[in-house]
């Protein structure tokens, strides 16, 4: 009898540890001191990886109230090793959280010394500054983008460049042109009834273009704008350039409709807009080089006209 | 809540709480002794080779897994509770079958398509798990690969039905379903993970994933 009691509180006592839900914290049981509740907030905390707790075996810590430890070292339990990270219990596989909170913080490093100049360009620590960004930044950014004839992106975006931007737009760029560039062929083809199969070079071919025109077109631009000493930093071209492709979204989805005049005006307007976008940032950073800062900003606006050319052709002429 | 409302997690799974409540749970029951692996020496008689233990709980565990992060359950806000006992095993099957039926249905370049939705699938998790941590979020890397590995389950259900149906109008229809349950598994996952301000924007790269694989789904014939 007496021995079934303590039996039952033992499981009681590892029962609760792995529930987390609301209900079981108001329930009042008398084994459940503030510990056992201790415990359960810890487990429904945030993940565990970094920055401030001890990670007592594989209890993630709640990373803002630090002063919580546990020790189960009154019960007849077997206590967690308490502060060693790679404790386990040796039976099998587990899962090696802890080995991933060792890589994760090692690869966050925020709280280390950054590891000698070049291998820095591969910890995620150092391009953290570049996704500083709230949604609200880059939805008012994007907008930005749409009015071209302001010119003032250039100096909003100056202390704090973001890269967020950028890439996801040209990835969404990437997945709307294969999907519309797709839709428009198969359309093309059943309406005249001919045999059509799903092209997956356009997803590849697409991906080059993109991803190829926004790394190379800004870094070649930081590297002449060095030449002529007017300096810009590379992040701030390559947000520049990411923000001046979203124009492009919004009119791949117009060019669905099958009139070619359409598509091109359309493709006109998209490139001109993205190309007076850039152009205008960048002309008053540029002026001071001289005067041949004309022929720049002229060469910066016909490439990206040229790109918007380059899409109209390649997604939407259609040889059925 | 009474013990018998504890999820009775298979006797196989290895976590370390789990772990101490199946010791208790032998020691109180006084039945044997399931999680030791070491097995005795093998009579002279055949013998089920000892792999298929480790096998079936590997499979288990995937099993478990997908119930935990795919299908609705008590557990499933709580980001620490979810996954705990993850693993790679389950979201490698599921990209590798994507891959094989998406390559299955296409007519022409089948090697081409398998390539490229491995890729996808493949670098798009890795992508979105830089994407939580370069916003400032707060995730463990393999953990999160391992939940956008599960949550490709409605997708390849849907892209076998799209396999073995190749009505346009359904294929539209499945997609679209499954697209919204792959989201719906990955949201309350991604969304704890980040600061509420920017919660859209770790979101949304998994919305755009999705929409792309689902998108080739229905576009491969």
């Amino acid at each position: 009898m007496w021995i079934q009691r303590v039996g039952l509180m033992l499981l009681f006592l590892a029962a609760s540890g792995r529930e987390t839900d609301g209900d079981l914290i108001e329930e009042p049981r008398k084994e459940k001191g503030a510990r056992e509740r201790e415990r359960e907030k810890m487990m429904s905390g945030k993940y565990t990886t970094i920055d401030s707790q001890k990670v007592s075996g594989s209890v993630p810590a709640v990373p803002d109230s630090g002063h919580f430890t546990v020790k189960l070292s009154e019960s007849n339990l077997q206590p967690y090793p308490p502060s060693d990270a790679r404790g386990k219990i040796s039976s099998g596989s587990q899962p090696p959280r802890d080995a991933d909170v060792t890589f994760s913080k090692s690869r966050l490093g925020s709280d280390e010394p950054p590891q000698g100049g070049w291998f820095q360009m591969f910890s995620i620590a150092s391009y953290k500054p570049y996704f500083d960004v709230d949604t609200s930044d880059v939805v008012e950014r994007i907008k930005d983008s749409l009015f071209p004839l302001r010119g003032t992106f250039n100096e909003k975006t100056a202390s704090n460049p973001d890269l967020y931007g950028p890439f996801w737009i040209c990835t969404t760029l990437i997945f709307v042109a294969a999907s519309i560039g797709t839709f428009v062929t198969y359309i093309a083809h059943k309406l005249k009834n001919k045999e059509w199969n799903y092209d997956i070079n356009l997803v590849t071919w697409s991906a080059g273009l993109f991803y190829g025109y926004i790394i190379i077109v800004p870094l070649g631009l930081y590297v002449i704008l060095k030449y002529f000493s007017v300096p810009s930093g590379l992040a701030q071209l390559l947000c520049l350039y990411g923000y001046s492709l979203f124009v492009f979204i919004p009119a791949l989805c117009l060019s669905v409709v099958p009139l070619e005049i359409f598509r091109w005006v359309v493709a006109g307007v998209a490139g001109f807009m993205s190309a007076t976008f850039v152009a205008l940032n960048l002309r008053a950073h540029i002026k001071s080089a001289g005067e041949r800062w004309f022929f720049i900003v002229a060469a910066i606006f016909l490439l990206q006209l040229a790109l918007g050319v380059a899409l109209k052709l390649s997604l939407f002429t259609v040889a059925v | 809540m009474s013990l018998t409302d504890t999820v009775p997690l298979h006797a196989s799974s290895q976590s370390d709480i789990d772990e101490i409540e199946n010791l208790i749970n032998a020691s109180v029951h006084s039945g044997p002794a399931t999680v030791l692996p070491a097995r005795p020496p093998s009579p002279p008689r055949a013998q089920i080779p000892p792999v298929w233990d480790t096998v079936k709980r590997d499979l288990s565990r995937i099993v478990s897994n997908l119930k935990l992060v795919v299908f609705p359950n008590p557990y499933r806000e709580d980001p620490g509770k979810a996954l705990r006992d993850w693993d790679l095993w389950g979201p490698f099957f599921f990209i590798v079958f994507l891959g094989l039926t998406l390559s299955w249905s296409a007519s022409v370049k089948k090697s081409e398509v398998f390539a490229v939705a491995f890729a996808v699938l493949a670098a798009g998790a890795v992508i979105l798990t830089l994407n939580v941590l370069l916003l400032g979020g707060q995730i463990i890397f393999f953990q999160s690969l391992s939940l956008l590995g599960y949550c490709l389950f409605p997708l390849d259900v849907g892209a076998v039905i799209c396999l073995l149906k190749d009505n346009v109008i359904l294929k539209v229809i499945v997609v679209c379903v499954t697209l919204a349950w792959s989201s719906w598994a990955a949201y309350p996952f991604m969304s704890s993970a980040v600061n509420p301000r920017r919660k859209a924007l770790a979101l949304y790269p998994v919305f755009l994933m999705y929409v792309s694989v689902g998108f080739l789904i229905i576009a491969i014939d």
